[in-house]
């Protein structure tokens, strides 16, 4: 697995490759530590070989669909048992303090899950009473969180006819009713409109800002790019990167990304002058312009200079910005 | 609806009551069936029909004590035991088909819930609703026949009301497993409702059919393994050919193993699979 920390400067514009610290963070200052699980479900290896640290904070466990996102989650919460590895919680074993790790957990699954009978209220208020809390403290308890998750009068309705939005809101406020200190929350967006969706991000966001442990599972890759500190990509079962929002999108001042035009060979030429002269990461043709993903510490006169002498006309010189998208198809590619 | 623009505030109380979650479960369903229709229409037509008039009838015939035969009379009827195969199978059909198929097992597995306190949760609270059919009424039958009393022994009265206790309490133990097992198998309550009826029915025949070959196969039928019981528990002889061997393996093998797969399958859904 690559670890990408933004504290120590590479060639490669300040992100870097490490194998000593998993997360940037010190040991103790994660939440959950797992090394070397495995999890097998009779022919299928969900889990493979698999070591993360999760830090404090919000953060996302990104992976294709079956990567194992949610065997991880339910192999935290002893759901699962991983046939070989470690794992900590907390300082916690789940093999021998599942319960104890269960009560300091809010799981709010990626499926349908709640009792269509019960109103909105019922149902915080029961999930609440099984977290341990006395009935006196569950009912003003279960609308606050109500109230915070934005279900106003709705909470007097039967599950049964609520619409996928609020099912995702009343999933989150059965999660949290009993205030637990790490959350898991298994794409809490799924479903949703665009409205509804920025509203569960800023939801979750505001969670985080009170000193909880959110470890946020999703593909929705925008909506991690959005609320979370620190992230891990996952592919077929295995840990292949994990590291902060920062590093994994910093790119560093020097890379620089070029459009051009002209005659095609006139193009070619003036990329072999710059292959020459700079470092030439990628090139990509598209409706008759050439994109240049290249490093260059100076000025830009270089480029122009090569340009003029070869005929070619420059669209555009900015610096190559990279989003989450790109840092995960990268990474998964590469696993292939 | 807009989002409420109130911050999260944390819960500074104290979670006191983890080894009550399973009572949780339980007066959750009393309270679930209590507020059903249908199902609390059934068990007033049943009162009535069942334990209303036998109360009535044997308070007011002329009793010097209250007598173990005159409970089993009543506790073997016929329209006892069809009321309360029907109230189990309403009872308990949704109890885990439900949670399997809006898939809400894995919001309670993943609370500090073992499996084992699940079911039990799941049992107690089946058991509560099925009791207000088998154990109360008869327990206010035999207490109505105790007032009425012309006899001086009250003693003997008591320790067939405490039979009374123990009969009510075993038709809802004996009959409560197989409604669990087959709402378990199924994530349909309808086919669990439907499908533990007809286990019970189609064992009674299969039982009759099967009982002209030997008389052993009459246990076959839990309407007589239940009726052979409130024999044994009422401190009655059993009738001369029933094997009290295959009685109680039959009590067992109705009572005991059903629970295994309810729990099994808990387990394989608990984990999603």
């Amino acid at each position: 697995m690559i670890y990408i920390s933004n504290l120590e400067s590479s060639e490669q514009g300040g992100a870097t490759t490490t194998d000593s610290d998993p997360s940037g963070v010190s040991e103790a200052e994660n939440t959950i530590i797992a090394t070397d699980i495995t999890v097998q479900y009779d022919s299928v290896i969900a889990l493979d070989h698999f070591s993360i640290n999760i830090p404090k904070g919000i953060v996302g466990l990104l992976g294709p669909n079956g990567a194992g996102k949610s065997t991880f989650i339910k192999t935290v919460l002893g759901l699962v048992m991983p046939q070989h590895g470690d794992i900590l919680v907390d300082g916690l074993d789940p093999r021998k303090d599942v319960m104890s790790i269960r009560d300091r957990v809010g799981y709010m699954p990626e499926h349908d899950c709640l009792i269509d009978a019960m109103t909105g209220v019922e149902m915080v208020a029961f999930f609440g009473r099984l977290s341990g809390m006395s009935k006196e403290d569950t009912i003003p308890r279960s609308h606050e969180v109500l109230d915070f998750v934005g279900l106003g009068e709705e909470r007097y309705r039967p599950i049964s006819t609520y619409s996928t939005g609020m099912k995702q809101r009343a999933k989150l406020a059965q999660a949290i009713v009993h205030d637990p200190e790490i959350l898991f929350l298994d794409e809490p967006t799924n479903g949703m409109d665009p409205l509804g969706r920025e509203e569960m991000l800023t939801l979750i966001g505001r969670i985080g800002a009170s000193n909880k442990s959110i470890l946020v599972s999703s593909h929705i890759l925008q909506d991690m790019e959005q609320i979370c500190q620190h992230v891990i990509i996952i592919n077929n079962g295995k840990a292949i990167m994990q590291g902060t929002m920062a590093a994994l999108l910093d790119q560093g001042d020097s890379r620089k990304r070029l459009k051009v035009r002209g005659k095609p060979d006139s193009i070619l030429k003036f990329v072999e002058h710059l292959r020459q002269k700079l470092e030439v990461l990628s090139t990509s043709e598209e409706y008759g312009q050439l994109t240049i993903v290249l490093t260059n510490r100076g000025g830009s006169d270089v480029i122009l200079n090569l340009a003029r002498d070869d005929g070619i006309q420059i669209r555009a010189y900015l610096p190559d910005r990279i989003t989450l998208e790109d840092v995960f198809i990268r990474s998964v590619k590469e696993e292939i | 609806m807009g989002l409420d623009l109130i911050g999260y505030k944390p819960w500074n109380g104290k979670r006191t009551e983890h080894n009550r979650r399973f009572l949780v479960i339980a007066d959750s369903i009393v309270k679930q069936k209590l507020s059903s229709r249908w199902l609390l229409g059934l068990l007033i037509l049943g009162t009535f029909l069942v334990h209303i008039i036998p109360i009535i009838l044997n308070s007011l015939r002329p009793h010097e004590v209250l007598e173990s035969s005159v409970m089993i009379d009543y506790m073997e009827g016929g329209l006892f035991y069809i009321f309360d195969i029907i109230l189990v199978s309403l009872v308990c059909s949704d109890l885990i088909a439900e949670d399997i198929r809006s898939n809400s097992i894995v919001l309670y597995l993943s609370r500090a819930l073992p499996p084992e306190r699940y079911l039990i949760g799941k049992w107690l609270g089946a058991m509560s609703v099925i009791c207000l059919f088998t154990l109360v009424p008869p327990l206010a039958m035999s207490v109505a026949i105790t007032a009425t009393q012309t006899g001086p022994d009250y003693v003997a009265s008591l320790a067939v009301i405490g039979q009374t206790f123990l009969a009510g309490l075993w038709t809802a133990l004996f009959l409560v497993p197989i409604g669990l097992m087959i709402s378990a198998l199924t994530n349909k309550k309808t086919y669990a409702g439907v499908g533990t009826f007809m286990f019970f029915f189609v064992l009674s025949i299969v039982a009759a059919i099967l009982s002209q070959m030997s008389n052993d196969w009459t246990l076959l039928s839990p309407q007589n393994v239940l009726n052979d019981t409130y024999h044994v528990l009422f401190g009655l002889t059993l009738p001369g050919d029933v094997n009290l061997v295959l009685l109680g393996v039959m009590a067992f093998a109705l009572t005991v193993p059903p629970i295994i797969p309810v729990y099994y399958r808990i387990l394989r859904k608990g984990v999603g699979k």
